[in-house]
């Protein structure tokens, strides 16, 4: 519960808040609020809809005035987690790019090995970098 | 007509890991990448061809059960891999609610730079209770189901991530054709192609 409570506010800070001080949260941990906060009405209303092709969210969005107040709030707070991991993601190479060509030159691209590398480095590695790194979720 | 409604029953609660463990603990993003990660072999196998031996099991070996596994069987249990139980609607491929948590940790691993551009197998796994051609078309569209999830909701890149059913051609449990640990979704890592 306390969980839930926090990502709550974490979405409401990634709308108010400027995107540096921004927290992410995993897929995982988004989905799950959308689950808990909307299993009810999703069994209710979106019987037939699938998370494939975004058929939950479209049908949630459809099916507004008849949900609940916190299914409404947070359906729209699952969305907004999950852009923001993955805006943190395509942004965190870019943010860390100079540190990689620092401190881990010659590390073979691919499977992770540059991640690796950086994490290692941690107390040298840029707060840039290291703050990409944990928006990421990649730590 | 009641053992083909028992086959659309492939869902199940309990998490598997790949060593076959039965994990009471919860399953998390790190165990998925570990059992995943470090694909070494090139591998020479696409889901169509992977898809067709399974058809192919079926009509040239008919019956209740697989007599046999598929021949292709050795060459897939050389990959990185790892089960998930995934619950879906009664004879559907509509994934519920409860499982959504489990197909956003998958998102979390495949987007991790350790498995990033990598090409993955999603693959469907049925029982043995119900036809064989209807659990493979069934576990196909689970299977399918899945990935779709993960390419929408969670934009992973579609172009790394195949679906196949495999029904119940490739029983995990071959001494227990019912078991429940036979009924998963199957990731299986192909390296980069």
């Amino acid at each position: 519960m306390r969980r839930l409570i926090f990502a709550f506010t974490t979405g409401l800070m990634l709308i108010t808040a400027p995107a540096t001080f921004a927290q992410t949260v995993g897929y995982a941990d988004a989905i799950k609020i959308l689950a808990a906060s909307c299993g009810k009405d999703i069994e209710s209303y979106c019987k037939s809809a699938t998370l494939a092709n975004n058929g939950i969210t479209q049908c949630l969005e459809k099916n507004q005035s008849k949900l609940s107040a916190k299914c409404n709030a947070d359906r729209l707070v699952v969305i907004s987690l999950i852009q923001a991991r993955l805006a943190a993601q395509a942004e965190a190479p870019k943010l860390c790019q100079r540190d990689a060509a620092q401190y881990c030159k010659g590390v073979k691209a691919g499977a992770g090995h540059v991640l690796r590398c950086l994490l290692k480095a941690q107390p040298s590695v840029s707060e840039k970098c290291n703050t990409a790194i944990d928006l990421a979720g990649y730590r | 007509m009641n053992k083909l409604l028992l086959a659309g029953l492939s869902a199940a609660f309990l998490a598997v890991s790949a060593s076959g463990l039965t994990a009471q603990t919860k399953l998390s993003r790190n165990e998925i990448i570990n059992s995943l990660q470090g694909a070494q072999q090139k591998v020479d196998l696409t889901a169509d061809e992977l898809q067709q031996a399974a058809l192919e099991n079926i009509q040239k070996y008919p019956g209740a059960n697989a007599p046999n596994t598929l021949p292709l069987a050795d060459k897939l249990a050389s990959l990185r891999q790892f089960n998930v139980e995934i619950t879906f609607d009664f004879d559907s491929a509509r994934i519920r609610p409860e499982s959504f948590e489990t197909v956003g940790l998958i998102a979390d691993a495949l987007h991790t730079p350790y498995l990033q551009g990598q090409t993955f197998f999603i693959v469907g796994h049925t029982d043995a209770k119900g036809a064989r051609e209807y659990n493979l078309e069934l576990s196909l569209k689970r299977a399918q189901a899945v990935r779709e999830a993960l390419v929408t909701t969670f934009r992973v890149p579609g172009e790394y991530l195949f679906a196949v059913g495999l029904g119940e051609e490739q029983l995990r449990d071959p001494a227990n054709p019912d078991a429940a640990v036979n009924r998963r979704v199957q990731l299986i890592n192909l390296g980069y192609r």
